[in-house]
């Protein structure tokens, strides 16, 4: 494919911020993108941005200066951020232009999303009855997953306590104090087995990047640029077991993610094994060890001996979501997919501080899943 | 389509607990209590998601027989899953 990269990255800290948009964080986090990158806002030909609950990205050029560049909204999720890169990654290749923005930003209430059944093409009596929940559908495809591959809750909490290890080691994080492995099984259940603190909760925050095609890094000296080898972008098959869904067909097709990741590794020409750092959707603790092994970067039923012996940490043998991922920054639904890549250009560049892996990482993967079925990949390279 | 009449019995595909109440467009009835909700199979036809009676962890399990049965809640009478 033809190079593109990421010359810049920014994000707005996650977590709550009363009395401030989500559209002023969508345009702090751009602001610090073209600052990393070294150009003015004005020197971006196109943009791509979304959130969910937080306004319309477009009107950010109310903020950020009304050039006439063509700014289109996306809106797709939690994969919001990762769909809105891959569509910024077609029209810089399509060669239309040469560099352009992306940017995801969200503020949710507190507590657990809400939904209507009507935007979901289902019937008004299916949230009545309380079964428009999207942690049901992570308690119930993980509930079924443990069974079928022989995984415990103390792997659920371990998840967890990297996670939160792992935040507080992050300046932009939203849960920054440590939590141990008794705190994290003995808080409340909320979706069996998943108690409290396995569970992402709705936030806010804000990440961009400024992306161009590799020509243009001959007028940028002193960019550091992260190469973009791969950015795949997939919908659901038939028979896919997805969130809301009152019925499934008894043979269960792959999810989503499986289609993406794969899409991605043949795209960057490079495995799984090849990858020094990744970030994967971390919603709640079981989301990361199914997307793990649906990505292909492990065995299913292998995450138990991976936490167990610390694999997954920043210090370990393929560290996964070195900034806390989701447990430790929040879902800001339209922000996340952008805050992975944020973390793994940290990472590519060595600029990721306290939470640095070792090693001078060179290849990194995100992956992000969204309701009812969408995910979206990405393989970086320095 | 095609109208088919599923069996009354099925098994326990899979399930979680409700532990906080939802917010709207759930209808409450009276205080909240935690309630279990879960997929059944019909083998040979699909599985259907829905409550289930029991909402005690302890006494779930996948692979339980279940049966079909009525379910009154405010605005509807629905069906949910029992253990049997």
């Amino acid at each position: 494919m033809t190079d593109i990269a990421i010359i810049g990255a920014g994000v707005h800290p996650f977590g709550r911020h009363e009395g401030t948009t989500a559209l002023a964080m969508g345009a702090h986090a751009v602001r610090a993108a073209l600052a990393d990158a070294g150009l003015r806002w004005d020197e971006i030909e196109f943009a791509y941005g979304g959130s969910e609950d937080g306004g319309n990205a477009d009107t950010l050029v109310s903020e950020l200066g009304p050039t006439g560049l063509p700014f289109t909204n996306v809106k797709n999720g939690c994969a919001t951020g990762g769909s809105s890169l891959v569509a910024a990654v077609r029209a810089l290749q399509s060669g239309a232009y040469e560099v352009g923005v992306v940017v995801g930003f969200d503020k949710h209430a507190r507590g657990a999303f809400e939904n209507d059944p009507a935007d979901w093409s289902l019937p008004a009596w299916y949230g009545e009855d309380g079964l428009m929940v999207t942690t049901q559908f992570f308690g119930m495809k993980l509930q079924r997953y443990m069974h079928d591959h022989g995984l415990t809750a103390t792997t659920l909490a371990q998840v967890a306590e990297k996670a939160f290890q792992n935040g507080a080691l992050t300046p932009h994080a939203w849960r920054r104090t440590p939590l141990t492995i008794e705190q994290i099984l003995g808080s409340p259940m909320l979706a069996h087995p998943l108690t409290q603190y396995m569970l992402c909760s709705p936030g806010e925050g804000a990440a961009a990047v400024v992306v161009c095609r590799g020509e243009v890094l001959e007028r940028l000296p002193d960019a550091r640029p992260i190469w973009l080898r791969a950015a795949s972008f997939r919908t659901r098959r038939p028979g896919s077991f997805e969130v809301f869904s009152p019925s499934l067909e008894l043979e269960i097709a792959p999810s989503p993610t499986v289609d993406a990741a794969r899409e991605a590794f043949e795209l960057a020409g490079v495995a799984p094994a090849d990858l020094d750092v990744v970030e994967v959707q971390d919603t709640e603790s079981g989301a990361e060890l199914i997307h793990l092994a649906e990505c292909g970067l492990c065995e299913h039923g292998e995450q138990a001996e991976l936490y167990a012996t610390g694999a997954t940490r920043i210090d370990g043998r393929l560290p996964v979501n070195t900034d806390g991922g989701c447990l430790a920054n929040g879902e800001p639904v339209g922000a996340s997919g952008l805050r992975q890549v944020y973390e793994i250009v940290a990472q590519l560049r060595g600029e990721a501080g306290e939470r640095q892996v070792p090693g001078e990482p060179r290849l990194g993967f995100t992956h992000v899943y969204g309701a009812p079925g969408v995910s979206a990949c990405t393989v970086l390279a320095r | 389509m095609v109208r088919e009449l599923l069996p009354r019995r099925g098994t326990l595909w899979t399930w979680t607990t409700q532990g906080f109440e939802p917010k709207p467009p759930y209808v409450p009835d009276g205080a909240f209590s935690p309630f279990a909700v879960g997929y059944v199979e019909f083998p040979g036809y699909l599985r259907v998601e829905g409550r289930l009676t029991e909402s005690d962890p302890e006494r779930l399990r996948i692979g339980m027989d279940v049966e079909v049965v009525t379910l009154k809640r405010p605005t509807c009478v629905t069906y949910a899953f029992a253990p049997v």
